[in-house]
């Protein structure tokens, strides 16, 4: 059970990393916008859109 | 006469106005030329996954303005100064975007204009409405964007750099980040918990348990001192303004708690609950930040008063017309304002005739002639002649920013609304920590062999959880189903205002009413021609209106085109069908085409004519909105008392308060008139919920005890208001109140249940009866129940 020692506060850095990231993450921008993303990967151009529309 | 909704815009189609659009094979029908023209850019530029993936659209979003601003005026030098800022080479401007509701939006905004040649980025926010574009202006204008956003349905606005700060997006960031160290902390808090628990059990090296504590210790403390700091900065707030909110004893909840198990922590007391502190922290932030994503989603703060007023206006300067920005207009200017333009400042018409909507200003529903020498004030529209004012308040000067002023101050005087709930669950909280302490110490005194297990079990068994869970759940689940029965909650209070509502006041002009003139009966003097016949004419010769009348001629179809017409402003119209000559607004012109007819008639008859005859009358009211005398009848059965204020004449407000059988009405308010009805109500002892959807009714809405505002009204109007209607009907008013009081039912069972569980449980693990296994089973199956309890509320009203 030793290795806790060292495994729970290697935990905890690792645990500090993901908060930096995800700060960093957030004061980019990257999570502005909750709602678009979700559907952004089922939304595609049409398969064929036609050449020379007249509109 | 209807043939189902649009499939674009969802509003309903007339039959004989109907036009189709082809989308992915299917014939589809639309209900305008303009939504028409919109479908097909979206299927011709391939984005008919937009129709897929939106979802459904409130009426009317997405439909195009039926008159097409003239955007090339933003690609002047002066315009861009105005509305972008260089930045090497290339120019970046926000936009507020009009109409957008759902991530499909975003999606094809930004997917379309990243196809137009010079646009090198384009983010979008849903949630704010706001598109930031960046573009090499030597390819492509601000105008041809604003076109661009126009061609799709959008209502584009450029905002000035100083309004494109997006308060909301800070608040945002910071709320995330909170709730990700709150939610992180629980995660591992917890861990070491479940750690502690079984070595309660299987028993613990000293040393490890030690080691956990003061893990828990590390990671508890950022998620205190950093994700918690609101409730504390809150708690100090109310301190200071002696005003204590639900802020303070849940400051002192997770401040005691904190403190007491560092404490245990240094001296190796009995136990510690880092683990509780934690969840606690959790579940209130993530209430926050459910009801902040809420209150982001409604409303625009900022955007709120620039949205009513133009962003460029007409100077007539020197015999000559400019076009400037408005933020360059100065008191004395002299503007020139078409038909159909809102009116940019407060000042004195000094050339021509018109009328002017008013109605969200003052609530009064019949537009308002206006003659050289009239005061015009800024946000209402000039419906139907060019006329030219002289300015003479500009900004926050004007009535319009007095109202939004007098709103900021309603809010702050707003009676203090202390949630019963949340001040019982955090005392409660209080009062466990103080008896665990007493009964740690009691036996200690007694057994000290004991006193370890027992406080463990009396702290375990007597978890808070389910004390704190009781109140944020039920309000939390209320909100998801308000949400699904069209009313958004932006104020977490209005669910207990709501409940304990004794009174409801109404706003008349475009709440109980639709807010637009409508055909109630139709009288036809000629046995050649029958009622449609006559209103099919009406219509074809109202096509060139602007006038708010003219919309109530909706059935057109294409057997009848007037040509030659023309519109006499404050009378009427005149045009050419069919060979004949045709005349339609007040008697006298109609009579007499060229008669210059006395001002200020009783405009709600409309007669239709040619140069010999009269052949029909239209009678035409502000029709009361479809379901407001059953939703009425609701509430009163609910034991509420209804009352109508309205800043309308007398005469139309005691027929609408007769029609639906209200006794108490106050016609002519002002903005100040009605919150002291509100004032008078509340010092009576009543807790008032407002009802209103202008400008003027911004004020009372922020000082009612909560408030509802339709999403049609007015920006600021809903800025005001704790509760946001969605869609047209008033029925969900009725169904709200009948929530917030299940809410409030199920909030007391909780609460009910989590003192008895404790009240009985207390005293037997005291005693020492009740092992740590059967606590920790006892502690999840409490805060299980008051979980599922809340959670029947999601399904309230379903059937």
């Amino acid at each position: 059970m030793n290795i806790l020692y060292v495994l729970i506060p290697l935990a905890l850095i690792l645990l500090g990393v993901a908060v930096w990231a995800f700060f960093w993450a957030v004061g980019s921008g990257q999570f502005d916008d909750l709602d678009t993303p979700a559907v952004r990967v089922i939304m595609d151009d049409d398969e064929k859109p036609p050449e020379n529309s007249e509109t | 006469m209807s043939a189902g909704a649009c499939f674009h815009c969802a509003l309903p189609i007339d039959r004989a106005n109907e036009f189709q659009v082809e989308i992915d094979g299917e014939l589809k029908s639309v209900c305008c030329p303009g939504c028409k023209a919109v479908a097909e850019l979206i299927r011709d530029t391939g984005m008919s996954s937009y129709y897929a993936m939106r979802e459904a659209p409130p009426p009317g979003a997405g439909r195009p303005a039926d008159d097409a601003a003239e955007w090339a005026i933003y690609d002047r030098d002066d315009m861009l100064a105005a509305f972008a800022e260089a930045d090497d080479g290339r120019v970046e401007a926000t936009i507020y975007a009009g109409g957008m509701y759902c991530a499909a939006c975003s999606w094809l905004i930004e997917t379309t204009l990243s196809k137009v040649t010079g646009i090198s980025a384009a983010d979008v926010n849903p949630v704010t409405h706001r598109v930031r574009v960046r573009w090499n202006p030597d390819d492509v204008g601000l105008g041809g964007i604003l076109a661009a956003l126009a061609d799709l349905g959008y209502d584009p606005q450029p905002l000035a750099p100083e309004s494109a700060a997006q308060p909301e997006i800070a608040e945002q960031r910071a709320a995330l980040k909170r709730l990700l160290v709150a939610s992180l902390g629980m995660m591992q808090v917890m861990m070491f918990a479940v750690g502690l628990y079984a070595g309660d059990f299987q028993g613990m090296e000293e040393n490890m348990r030690r080691f956990l504590r003061i893990v828990s210790f590390v990671v508890t403390t950022p998620v205190v001192f950093y994700a918690a700091r609101p409730f504390f900065a809150g708690a100090w707030r109310g301190i200071v303004s002696r005003m204590p909110g639900m802020d303070l004893p849940v400051s002192i909840a997770i401040a005691a708690a904190y403190l007491g198990s560092t404490y245990a922590t240094v001296t190796g007391g009995p136990a510690t609950w880092f683990d509780s502190v934690v969840m606690f922290i959790f579940f209130l932030t993530l209430g926050r930040f459910l009801e902040m994503r809420a209150r982001h989603r409604s409303i625009d703060r900022s955007t709120a008063l620039s949205t009513v007023l133009p962003n460029t206006v007409t100077r007539i300067e020197g015999g000559g017309q400019q076009t400037v920005p408005a933020k360059q207009m100065l008191i004395g200017d002299l503007l020139l304002v078409r038909p159909g333009e809102s009116i940019p400042a407060d000042g004195v018409l000094v050339d021509g005739v018109t009328t002017v909507d008013e109605a969200l200003l003052t609530g009064e529903a019949k537009p308002r002639s206006k003659a050289v020498g009239d005061r015009v004030v800024a946000g209402s529209i000039n419906l139907d002649g060019m006329m030219q004012m002289r300015v003479e308040q500009t900004g926050s000067d004007t009535t319009l920013g007095t109202i939004s002023r007098m709103s900021e101050r309603a809010r702050y005087a707003r009676p203090a609304f202390v949630q019963l709930a949340d001040r019982i669950a955090s005392y409660i909280v209080i009062a466990i920590l103080l008896i665990a302490v007493i009964v740690g110490g009691v036996w200690y005194i007694a057994a000290p062999d004991r006193a370890f297990v027992i406080t463990l079990s009396v702290l375990v068994v007597t978890c808070p959880c389910a004390l704190a869970l009781a109140t944020p759940a039920a309000f939390a689940a209320a909100g998801a189903r308000l949400s699904e029965l069209h009313l958004l909650v932006t104020n977490g209070n209005a669910i207990e205002a709501l409940a304990r509502a004794t009174r409801v006041l109404f706003d008349k002009t475009g709440t109980l009413t639709v807010g637009a003139p409508a055909i109630v009966s139709t009288e036809v003097f000629d046995d050649s021609l029958d009622e449609t016949q006559c209103s099919y004419l009406a219509a074809a010769l109202e096509t060139v209106s602007t006038h708010p009348i003219a919309n109530a001629f909706v059935v057109a179809d294409n057997n009848h085109v007037a040509t030659e017409q023309r519109v006499v402003v404050g009378d009427g119209v005149a045009g050419t069908i069919d060979g004949r000559r045709w005349r339609l607004g007040r008697f006298d012109f109609v009579v007499n085409e060229s008669t210059e007819s006395s001002r200020d008639q009783d405009s709600t008859s409309v007669y239709l004519g040619t140069s010999e005859r009269i052949v029909a009358r239209f009678d035409l009211e502000d029709a009361i909105r479809p379901n407001a005398t059953e939703t009425l009848q609701q509430l009163t059965n609910l034991g509420l008392t209804l009352a109508l204020v309205s800043g309308d004449n007398a005469k139309p407000v005691r027929r609408v308060a007769a029609s639906l059988g209200i006794a108490d009405y106050h016609s002519g308010c002002t903005p100040e008139n009605k919150l002291q009805v509100i004032r008078a109500a509340q010092q009576s002892g009543d807790v008032v919920i407002m009802v209103g959807d202008g400008i003027n009714d911004a004020p009372v809405l922020a000082g009612a005890d909560t408030s509802i505002a339709p999403a049609h009204g007015a920006l600021l109007a809903q800025t005001s208001a704790d509760v946001v209607l969605l869609g047209d009907s008033l029925q969900p008013v009725a169904t709200a109140v009948l929530l917030a009081r299940q809410t409030m039912k199920i909030v007391k069972q909780n609460l009910a249940w989590a003192i008895v569980y404790n009240a009985t449980a207390l005293p037997l693990a005291a005693s020492g009866y009740v092992p740590p296994w059967a606590a920790a089973i006892g502690m999840s199956a409490s805060s299980l129940i008051v979980v599922l309890n809340a959670l029947r509320l999601t399904r309230f009203g379903a059937p």
